[in-house]
């Protein structure tokens, strides 16, 4: 008698594309992203069941209704914090939160440090497009300083109509690596096999993974030509256990007018907020089953 | 009659202990069977400005703080001169002679005993001046030593082994000096009293954690924030114990949407919050509604606006829980009456957000979080505990086919859960439909805002959440909500006793509202009149605005919780002036 062994059908990135037609403009970055998410869950072969995408508000925010798959698209701002809640409360899902610039590091800014520090095992993907999107043009935290009038920008005349944008450019993955982060990358969507790649690699990481997915936005602010030019990889001998080559390799990125793509930095000695978890019930119940409410009430008596 | 019924203040310099010392009296009368009512005021600072805590003892039920203070323990000038006009006339004043100077103008036993100097020269161990006043206190209401010295040693003092001998001798001395200056203040407690049903001593926010656990609930996010701290501190402790996760978020913000993540994956969840902390989740709150999720928000409700006054007490959050936020989100609105009840209405709590799949928010308040009573056990094997709706065994398991948010007859659905249902959805705070897909569609809109509004509204059928005490026939109907219960009941029996008719309406759910209880109430009395902590009347308004009814207010916004004398004074006034 041949022994039958049920095999699990290798899934496909067809398997992850839910019922829903994305409803970007043509030629979003965003395109990109998602594909290559679903390419590295096909990789990984992850069940729909087991799968949690957690969104903000934006245009990048839509992403979890285009995937087979469970999601929560919550408030503008707080995916991070939603996407702890669900890992937290069952450590055996595959939690990714996504989101854009404006999404992630002017509204939900404050989170990021903490989410980092808290290093709850999720990963975070940030479509950044350097603009709000779905507000139709706006600066946002990463728009480049002096940004004027683009050609093709209906909203950002009406924002920065004299001297284009005055703040200053937030350096996310410099921001990030400084806040602590054990893996650190960026990516481009232009190039989707690199982007799945280090997507798989963020979500095997233990801890809270950062990507930078660029993804341009062609109909407010076209950089699909500067950015094609600007990225490079990072050198084949880049040392990723190296924290401070990494913070001085994406602060002097702007100077030099280059986007480099890769892990900037990883590190698998920053046990996850779950591991340190293990711990604290080794303490709190030693180990054996937990404590009834009824017993707890005995402090009381 | 009772014929024990002691008001017994300590005040001193906030931070020097004096709070130890009502806590730890309060415990050994309530072991003793003896019924407690404590009492906190304290200022917003760690350390100084003047800070109180009054235990009123007695042999049967208190409900309130206690009218007047019969005996009054002070430590310094401040505390004296703040707190003397408040003595019952002939009551009690014990005071430090090295501290402060007494006013003989006033109407009362007043008593030097130099705490502060005999801890320094003769007990010579400055952590036991706790004690000793502790002891001149236990002496003076005729505590047996023997009785006083086990209280010392089953308390916080005896797990300090180091200083166990010089609190004892500290116990020691108080009780000899009493006794060496003839001191006798005519008062004398029970030491076996009868009523032993007090088997455990809560606080309201010991009883409201111990219920979430006894629920189920396995998650906490939560700030810090005065007078809510206690709630996420307890559950530090309790929650890895039987399983659970406590995270202390960045804000309360991340504190509602961590929620939010927690129970969209299964867990029953808890914040808890004051008042700040509540305006800024009300975005958070909305979105549970809006993708029917339950979570359970706590408010132990401060004075407010603003920043406001940390650490006093105040029902004027009412509003912002029943109304916060943008668009029509239903919720439920519930708030217990007592210490014991923080146990079962917090379980009640949970069982209503598993069942109408919405957020509950539960208003507490700082003198009922921080107040001790007696409570019997609560039976667990005896709990109804609720879960939420699940898809079934013969529903298909194809997510194409699930509708989670499919109409049914109770507006309830089914809700699949990630890692263990098959049937996967994305839940949006987008408008959407049946089957969870985005849609601004006029029909769209109309089903799931009437599946919010009719599933919320149908809750108010729910039994146990309005009790009617007093007179069927009365010419004064007094209507609370929360923790005014006590006050409202203690001065409607007094008032009762008199022989005036007068009866008391008490609401533990005020949204949605039990509308046909308030009515009714409201038919039965002559005069129907809201009695709550706060100046605009919240409550009366919300209870006009539904039943077209105009209602009388009584209203008090010092900071300060309900003397029963306040209500008291406030029926005779409306029987004998209309």
């Amino acid at each position: 008698m041949v022994e039958s062994v049920a095999e699990i059908p290798q899934k496909k990135i067809k398997d992850y594309r839910s019922e829903v037609k994305p409803t970007w403009c043509p030629g979003c970055g965003d395109f990109g992203v998602l594909s290559a998410i679903q390419r590295a869950f096909a990789a990984k072969n992850l069940e729909p069941k087991d799968i949690v995408i957690v969104s903000g508000i934006g245009c990048s925010g839509r992403l979890p209704e285009f995937v087979n798959a469970y999601g929560i698209h919550v408030v503008h701002g707080r995916a991070l914090p939603t996407a702890a809640g669900v890992k937290l409360a069952n450590p055996d899902l595959t939690v990714i939160a996504v989101g854009g610039d404006g999404d992630g590091f002017a509204i939900g800014g404050g989170h990021v440090p903490h989410a980092v520090r808290r290093n709850v095992d999720i990963t975070y993907i940030v479509m950044d497009n350097q603009v709000y999107g779905l507000t139709k043009g706006q600066p946002s935290p990463t728009t480049p300083t002096g940004m004027a009038a683009l050609k093709r920008s209906t909203s950002m005349p009406k924002m920065a109509p004299y001297e284009g944008v005055l703040e200053n450019q937030l350096n996310m993955l410099a921001m990030v690596l400084v806040y602590g982060g054990g893996f650190v990358s960026r990516t481009f969507s232009s190039q989707a096999t690199q982007m799945s790649e280090i997507i798989g690699r963020a979500i095997d990481h233990n801890g809270f993974s950062f990507v930078q997915a660029m993804s341009p936005c062609p109909t407010f602010y076209n950089t699909y030509d500067p950015w094609k030019e600007a990225f490079v990889d990072l050198p084949e001998d880049w040392d990723s256990a190296d924290r401070i080559k990494a913070i001085d390799k994406v602060m002097y990125e702007e100077r030099d007018g280059v986007f480099h793509s890769g892990i900037f930095y990883k590190t698998d000695d920053l046990p996850s907020y779950l591991t340190k978890m293990d711990s604290v019930y080794e303490k709190a119940y030693g180990g054996e089953s937990v404590s009834s409410v009824d017993a707890l009430l005995d402090q009381y008596a | 009659m009772a014929k024990v019924d002691l008001t017994i203040r300590i005040a001193g310099e906030n931070g020097e202990g004096v709070l130890t010392v009502g806590d730890v009296l309060a415990e050994a009368l309530a072991r003793l069977g003896l019924h407690i009512y404590t009492f906190k005021n304290l200022p917003a600072e760690i350390k100084g400005g003047a800070s109180m805590v009054q235990v009123r003892v007695g042999d049967t039920l208190v409900r309130s703080p206690g009218d007047a203070i019969d005996v009054l323990m002070v430590w310094n000038q401040e505390n004296y001169d703040a707190y003397i006009g408040e003595v019952r006339p002939g009551g009690v004043v014990i005071y430090d002679p090295g501290e402060c100077e007494a006013d003989a103008g006033h109407d009362a036993q007043q008593v030097g005993i130099p705490l502060q100097a005999i801890t320094k020269e003769v007990i010579k161990v400055m952590k036991s001046k706790n004690v000793l006043a502790f002891g001149v206190l236990t002496a003076c209401i005729g505590i047996p030593f023997e009785i006083g010295r086990r209280m010392v040693e089953e308390s916080r003092w005896g797990r300090r082994k180091e200083f166990l001998e010089s609190n004892i001798n500290a116990l020691q001395h108080a009780y000899d000096h009493i006794k060496e200056q003839g001191i006798d203040i005519g008062v004398r407690v029970p030491v076996n009293a009868p009523d032993s049903s007090a088997q455990l001593i809560m606080t309201g926010n010991d009883a409201l954690c111990m219920g979430a656990l006894a629920a189920g609930c396995r998650f906490y996010s939560g700030y810090p924030i005065t007078p809510a701290s206690d709630v996420m501190e307890t559950l530090a402790k309790a929650m890895p114990r039987v399983g659970g996760v406590l995270l202390q978020t960045e804000d309360e913000i991340a504190a509602i949407t961590s929620c939010v993540g927690a129970s969209f994956a299964g867990k029953k969840v808890l914040t808890a919050t004051a008042g700040p902390g509540l305006s800024l989740m009300v975005e958070g709150i909305g979105l549970a509604t809006m993708e029917e999720l339950p979570v359970v928000i706590v408010d132990v409700q401060r004075g407010g606006p603003s920043t406001g006054l940390p650490t006093k007490t105040e029902q004027s959050d009412l509003q912002l829980a029943l109304y916060g936020c943008h668009g029509e989100a239903p919720r439920i609105v519930v708030a217990p009456t007592n210490a014991e009840d923080c146990f079962y209405t917090t379980v009640k709590a949970f069982n209503l957000a598993e069942k109408f799949q919405v957020p509950v928010i539960l208003l507490s308040d700082q003198h009922l979080s921080q107040r001790a009573q007696g409570i019997p056990r609560p039976d667990m094997s005896n709990l109804e505990v609720v879960e939420r709706k699940r898809p079934s065994e013969s529903d298909s398991k194809d997510p194409a086919e699930f509708n989670r948010y499919a109409m049914t007859e109770d507006y309830i659905s089914a809700m699949s859960i990630p890692g263990r249902d098959p049937q996967h959805y994305v839940a949006t705070g987008l408008e959407h439909n049946e089957h969870a897909h985005i849609a601004y569609t006029p029909e769209a809109h109309l089903m799931m805002t009437e599946k919010r509004l009719m599933k919320v509204e149908s809750a108010a059928k729910e039994p146990g959440f309005v009790d009617r005490y007093g007179s069927d026939d009365a010419q004064v109907g007094l209507i609370g909500w929360g923790s005014s219960e006590g006050p409202i009941l203690e001065a409607m029996d007094r008032a009762l006793a008199k022989g005036h008719r007068v009866a008391a309406l008490i609401f533990k759910m005020l949204a949605p509202l039990p509308e046909a209880e308030a009515r009714a109430f409201i038919d039965s009395v002559s005069v129907a009149s809201v009695v709550e902590l706060n100046a605009s009347g919240q409550f009366a308004s919300y209870l006009q605005s539904r039943l077209c009814i105009p209602l009388r207010r009584f209203n008090k916004y010092t900071g300060l919780p309900f003397k029963a004398i306040d209500i008291e004074e406030y029926i005779e006034g409306v029987i004998n002036n209309g």
